[in-house]
């Protein structure tokens, strides 16, 4: 009697899709692994790609698949119970293997790897990356984004609660999955001058300069971690769109670099190579970048990609021609210019001024200005953002907002520096002034940092004194977590995330009430006149009801009068509208081939 | 007689300013030194004490080697008008509109006025400071070439690639443009210079040496990132408004000032023994 068999029958008669973590053993494989197959029909299907043979405690050979992680995606258990019916019988080896291959053909069981290298930074790899994962994703994929290494102060929280850049969250959005740390691993956070805080695996690790980074980290654990990262992302999706970092061709670090080459030989990934064309130059980048890879690293480079070209491209053809015999790569396609309102990831886009509205909302440039993404939303309000460094550019402007930075103290400091630390005091109860995350500690009346957490002196600071709220960095401690909840004064829904060192205690009313543990907790502050608010919510603008409440206290602003935008819809259609430029502008076919063929 | 041209390896790689800077290093050794643009795509301009309409930038530089601005200085100036067309300025004066479905310019007639004012530039100096326009490795327009390789060509000038590392990619930039220039071309390049280095530049000891092995090109120094504005070049600034540029009283004052600053610091960096060889021989 064939007892696995029988397993095998009831669980495809009572298909349950979907991890079970009611079980005992959950989770066997994997954390959010499918368990409606767990015991395999294929078993033991002996491929040596998926499992292998061990010696059992009885001492007998017996087929493992402890580390098959193939049967347990959702995409390929519902497939292979599509062709495997519950026969009484267990059906021939032969009919069995013609479903795997058929399941296997949709959902390979390793994930098709391709990588983005951009001659520079601000290339324009991220959102080609995300464009990727869209067109992939409309393909019928399971795909997930992959950046080994990241330095940005933009990162959100994943649902498990870990750290990545904001960049690979919208690329997950844009491959319609969840953001999870293996998507980035190791996320660089700059704190001050050469030293950065380290992310690893969604957790921080600890600060490190340029020096131990290169020198220390990222020849041993650096590359232990990438590759965990790697074998996670490989079994578990059918295409990995990787990201490089900055040039993969800085021949000072060509050794010490994860980001780049090291990560595509990692993940056996063809590469190509974007460049910008708007700075002039793209084909001398092309083909110096190529061309000082080192021969074994260069025959990975599959297309190039000439991208963010304003005007008429048919000009270009000489040159792309003469780029393309000098260096035996294909250019797969020229992208024009494109319009968009995705969320910004580089700082150097920071200058810009967003938004056209009559509204003038400044934002304090803080040096250490982290999570600015969270002022995109407030571009779909008419509104337009200015960036104040300096107190004459604070004048007449209709709200005063305090990002998140990366170091309270040091920025403080510098709020005094320039003059602003009153000039922002000044315009209490003229104007709504919000703080977000430093920006709420900054507001309060006192920041204590006596064992020198975030400055290197520890000490006690003042505030500006708007928010009868006291922060303490007692701890070497942050909290990383995604939270929801409704405004305080009932007027809607709050969604966002938490990334902070410090703890606030605060003796004004609270802004939100977030759910947590089944209740609900105050969070934020605003003071008694309504016009000064503080909150460590990341985010707070993207649902439109803090949006509409936060103009709303603009004098002489007519609340809630035009229907408020979903940012959620805007980013989607964002990502479909650039989907569809990409995928218009390259040669799609050469680009599937370069992916199926692999190096 | 001196010259010496200074190329970018992109828009923006800080050609503008290094050539002030060698414009203000010869002028305070006393030679008399003009700046010269061939052409430059702009809607910024000045106007000379005779009416001549040239590129601002080159104005600046004038009064970085310490004279008035003059016609001959950027003979060719390229206002675009919108639509695609482009009114060309020609020896100060404006000469045609060019461009969507309108008139073409003969690029002779165009180096012709290049050649000209180049040498009744020499004639009066004893060093001529170059800059290009752009990048010189353009291939898709070679042809069309005036104010880089053809003017470099014309000048004999040696010639000195910037690189901007602020972006990433310099190593790769500098060794692409260079090889991507023709050969009779690649041979007026005498050094290279690496642009706005943020940080402790002891890291990028390995790369210059690798990249000097491999072009042959010696590396002129590592300049720190610096923020010398020209006024009304700076597109932000005109995005706001007026007077917020620069503090004080007088706008080219303050700029002579800060070009003199940045000139000092610019000594610990890049090697100035160097350029003198280059450009005086």
């Amino acid at each position: 009697m064939d007892e696995h068999w029988s397993k095998v029958i009831s669980e495809l008669q009572n298909f349950r899709p979907g991890p079970n973590r009611e079980c005992e053993y959950y989770h066997c494989h994997y954390d959010g692994q499918d368990c409606s197959l767990c015991f395999c029909p294929l078993y033991p299907c002996l491929d040596p790609r998926l499992g292998g043979m061990v010696v059992s405690k009885r001492g007998t050979e017996v087929w493992s698949c402890e580390s098959c992680y193939w049967n347990h995606r959702g995409e390929v258990a519902k497939e292979l119970a599509k062709r495997i019916a519950p026969t009484a019988t267990r059906p021939p080896r032969s009919e069995l293997e013609r479903a795997k291959k058929e399941v296997e053909a949709l959902h390979p069981v390793s994930a098709m790897p391709i990588m983005i290298l951009g001659a520079t930074s601000g290339a324009g790899k991220s959102l080609l990356v995300a464009a990727l994962c869209r067109l992939f994703s409309d393909m019928g994929f399971n795909v997930a984004p992959f950046k080994s290494q990241n330095m940005s102060l933009n990162s959100m929280v994943t649902p498990q609660g870990g750290e990545i850049s904001r960049a690979q969250a919208l690329q997950a959005v844009a491959a319609r999955t969840e953001p999870d740390h293996h998507m980035n691993p190791i996320l660089l956070k700059p704190k001050k001058d050469d030293v950065s805080q380290v992310i690893v695996e969604g957790k921080p690790y600890r600060d490190m300069d340029v020096k131990t980074y290169y020198g220390e980290f990222t020849l041993g654990e650096g590359t232990e971690i990438v590759k965990r990262a790697w074998e996670f992302l490989k079994k578990t999706r059918d295409v990995v769109v990787i990201e490089g970092a900055g040039s993969p061709a800085e021949i000072n670090i060509l050794d010490r670099d994860i980001a780049n080459m090291k990560a595509a030989e990692i993940a056996q990934a063809p590469c190509l190579l974007v460049v910008n064309m708007e700075w002039g130059g793209a084909f001398a980048y092309a083909y110096g970048t190529v061309d000082l890879l080192p021969p074994e690293k260069r025959r990975m480079i599959k297309g190039i990609i000439l991208n963010n070209m304003h005007g008429d491209a048919s000009c270009l053809d000489e040159g792309i021609k003469e780029l393309e015999s000098r260096l035996g790569i294909p250019v797969l396609g020229v992208v024009p210019h494109v319009e968009h309102f995705l969320p910004d990831e580089d700082s150097q886009d920071l200058a810009k001024e967003k938004g056209s509205g009559e509204l003038r909302v400044g934002v304090i440039m803080l040096p250490r200005i982290a999570n600015f993404t969270d002022l995109d939303a407030l571009a779909l309000e008419g509104v337009k953002v200015v960036y104040v460094k300096e107190v004459r550019s604070l004048e007449g402007v209709d709200a005063v907002i305090i990002p998140g930075t990366k170091n309270t103290v040091a920025d403080l400091r510098w709020l005094h520096e320039k003059g602003l630390f009153e000039a922002i005091r000044s315009l209490r109860g003229k104007v709504p002034i919000l703080g977000i995350c430093g920006g709420y500690q900054m507001l309060g009346k006192e920041v204590i940092d006596l064992n020198g957490v975030e400055g290197d002196e520890g000490a006690s600071w003042e505030g500006l004194g708007l928010l009868d709220v006291t922060t303490n960095f007692e701890f070497y401690e942050k909290r990383t977590t995604q939270v929801t909840g409704r405004l305080a004064d009932g007027s809607g829904e709050v969604r966002g995330y938490e990334i902070h060192m410090g703890q606030s205690e605060s003796r004004e009313s609270p802004l939100f009430y977030l759910k947590e543990n089944g209740s609900e907790k105050a969070e934020g502050a605003v003071s008694p006149d309504g016009m000064v608010m503080g909150s460590y919510v990341h985010g707070l603008f993207d649902l439109p009801a803090f949006r509409s409440a936060f103009l709303s206290k603009i004098p002489h602003r007519e609340s809630r009068d035009e229907c408020p935008q979903d940012y959620d819809r805007s980013v989607e259609e964002g990502l479909d509208a650039l989907a569809s430029v990409v995928g218009s502008s390259l040669d799609m076919n050469r680009l599937l081939t370069i992916l199926r063929e692999g190096l | 007689m001196g010259r010496i041209m200074v190329m970018g390896t992109s828009s923006g790689a800080g050609k503008t300013t290094i050539a002030a800077l060698l414009c203000r290093h010869f002028a305070l050794q006393g030679l008399r030194v003009a700046p010269f643009k061939a052409s430059n795509l702009s809607l910024n301009s000045f106007v000379t004490s005779k009416g001549e309409e040239i590129g601002v930038s080159q104005a600046y530089q004038a009064w970085a080697c310490g004279r008035e601005p003059e016609g001959d200085m950027n003979p060719i100036l390229l206002k675009p008008k919108g639509g695609g067309v482009c009114q060309i300025v020609l020896d100060g004066r404006p000469y045609i509109d060019v461009g969507r479905g309108g008139k073409t310019v003969e690029r002779e007639r165009l180096m012709g006025a290049v050649i000209a004012a180049y040498q009744r530039l020499m004639e009066r100096n004893d060093v001529v400071v170059i800059e290009g326009s752009g990048s010189p490795a353009e291939i898709n327009l070679r042809r069309e070439d005036i104010a880089n390789m053809a003017t470099a060509e014309m000048a004999q000038a040696p010639v000195v690639l910037v690189g901007d590392i602020e972006r990433g990619g310099v190593f790769a930039a500098i060794h692409g443009t260079y090889s991507l220039l023709e050969p009779r071309h690649r041979q007026l390049v005498k050094a290279y210079l690496i642009n706005r280095f943020r940080g402790d530049a002891s890291i990028l000891g390995e790369g210059i040496r690798r990249l000097t092995d491999l072009t042959g090109l010696p590396c002129l120094g590592v300049m720190p990132f610096a923020n010398l504005r020209f006024p009304s070049e700076d597109s932000l600034d005109l995005a706001r408004g007026q007077g917020k540029g620069m503090s004080g009283a007088d706008v080219r004052q303050g700029w002579l000032d800060n070009l003199d600053r940045l000139y000092w610091t610019s000594r610990e960096h890049i090697d100035y023994g160097k350029i003198d060889r280059i450009a005086l021989g």
